[in-house]
């Protein structure tokens, strides 16, 4: 039996893309055919929600209620994959969260798929929040996001110093969301769907769009390359993992660099 | 949508002062001597270029940025317009060919019955023939087929680059410097030659200059039923 998975993504900047990320990843477990249950922790109104309305839930991540909402169901909900977009600033205290409720733990044992995307901005501090993070992960599956897709130059990154960062998080991953072209960005926003939808020309619901062909193309263009990434890292696989597969903890797993853009 | 094929036709080379416009303007006419729909674009910068010679049917494009590729392309995949003859700059020929891998805008045109065929004039400067082996190994959803320009080439035939690696190809045939002279005038038609050539230009000239249109005529016409748009 597919073990329950949980995806988490975050960063404690502002304005990195969290969502755009998320967005991407909801569209690829629906091409993969993974059922998916979405939490959007940007309350009262969360963005994600407004792209994927039938999938997505706002909630509280503070909140013990909205906590037991999203952790005590990851078992029982028919989606095998539960997403969670943590928003600006809560990734620390909601991985701190659920090493309180023992859901790290579970992770550990093996009960659980932990998968964390960790969207990174462009300076230094970026860094310091990826050994921060570190220290909560156990057995998760950890993801460094470099996200192109606002212009974001990482210009503050010392080769160096990156690599010495890497290396304190033996098993880190990196992937790269390559850049949108700006309009494109901007027309899939405003027509508040999923990328998946706006390429396939259709509006919130299912009915005709008239979007512009050139916009749908780039669009198109990018979100397979964003998938590529995902295949490459195997991210199917991680979340399909059954229960009697799992890998014994402390598994020494390979360093691998992350992308350069 | 009609639901019958019609040809998308992308005249191009990477290198200048080879004959582009004058394939355009020669395809263009192909259609209007035949009263059949057609519509030019113009992606050429410098002068004269296709909208001078055909300001009626030509409109001037340009795709440096999002908004205008969205202009051309949109426009060039939606409407029902007949035939579609492009005149690519040697300057846009690199962001043509990278915007249109990018967005698949051959694959959406051959879904939407449009043909395309990539017209490349040959040329014995070595890029010409780099770019056309690109095209050839890039580009699947669009014929590609060289052209041979007698009328501006200056090379000697063994120094063709690409003679001996196609199989079939466009020729324009040679024409003597006095008809070039006049075809190059704005205000010569193909299409209605007697009513454009000079007055005094001799008879016998004048009926060289058809059995030349006639030729390439013959051409396209041959073109089409390939494409399945005739």
């Amino acid at each position: 039996m597919t073990k329950p998975a949980v995806v988490l993504i975050g960063g404690d900047k502002g304005g990195v893309g969290k969502t755009t990320v998320a967005r991407t990843l909801l569209d690829y477990f629906a091409h993969q055919q993974l059922r998916v249950r979405a939490f959007d922790t940007e309350v009262p109104r969360g963005t994600l929600k407004r792209f994927h309305p039938d999938l997505t839930d706002v909630v509280d991540i503070n909140h013990v209620p909205d906590q037991m909402r999203i952790f005590d169901t990851v078992n029982s909900t028919d989606a095998t994959v539960t997403l969670i977009d943590v928003r600006a600033g809560l990734l620390s205290p909601t991985l701190h969260a659920l090493r309180n409720i023992g859901f790290i733990e579970a992770a550990k044992k093996g009960d659980i798929t932990f998968v964390l995307f960790h969207i990174l901005g462009p300076s230094i501090a970026s860094l310091d929040e990826i050994v921060d993070t570190a220290a909560y992960l156990g057995d998760a599956k950890y993801f460094m996001v470099k996200n192109f897709i606002n212009n974001t130059y990482f210009f503050e990154w010392d080769e160096a110093t990156t690599e010495a960062y890497f290396k304190r998080i033996p098993g880190a991953v990196g992937i790269t969301i390559p850049k949108l072209v700006e309009m494109a960005a901007e027309q899939v926003d405003l027509a508040s769907v999923p990328f998946a939808t706006f390429i396939g020309n259709k509006k919130q619901g299912g009915a005709s769009a008239s979007y512009s062909f050139v916009l749908r193309g780039y669009v198109r263009h990018w979100l397979e390359k964003t998938w590529a990434e995902y295949d490459r890292v195997g991210l199917t696989d991680i979340l399909e993992a059954r229960e009697s597969s799992r890998p014994p903890i402390g598994r020494p797993r390979p360093i691998i660099k992350i992308a350069e853009a | 949508m009609t639901g019958k094929t019609t040809p998308l036709y992308v005249v191009c080379s990477p290198c200048r002062r080879v004959g582009k416009t004058l394939v355009s303007r020669l395809l263009a006419e192909f259609y209007v001597i035949n009263n059949r729909p057609v519509a030019a674009f113009d992606l050429a910068d410098e002068g004269p270029q296709l909208a001078d010679y055909l300001p009626g049917i030509t409109t001037i494009a340009d795709i440096a940025d999002t908004r205008g590729q969205m202009a051309f392309f949109d426009r060039l995949i939606a409407a029902d317009m007949g035939a579609r003859i492009i005149d690519l700059s040697h300057r846009v020929f690199k962001n043509f060919f990278t915007v249109v891998d990018e967005i698949s805008f051959f694959e959406e045109a051959r879904r939407r019955s449009i043909e395309p065929l990539i017209l490349f004039i040959i040329d014995p400067d070595p890029k010409s023939a780099k770019a056309y082996g690109i095209l050839r190994h890039q580009i699947s959803q669009a014929s590609l087929l060289p052209v041979r320009n007698q009328v501006k080439t200056t090379e000697t035939p063994h120094a063709r680059p690409n003679a001996n690696i196609t199989p079939t190809s466009l020729d324009i045939p040679l024409l003597n410097f006095p008809l070039k002279a006049v075809i190059d005038r704005q205000s010569f038609s193909f299409s209605r030659p007697w009513g454009t050539s000079p007055a005094d230009l001799p008879v016998l000239l004048k009926e060289e200059l058809s059995r030349w249109v006639e030729r390439v005529f013959f051409q396209f016409h041959t073109l089409e039923v390939l494409l399945g748009c005739a």
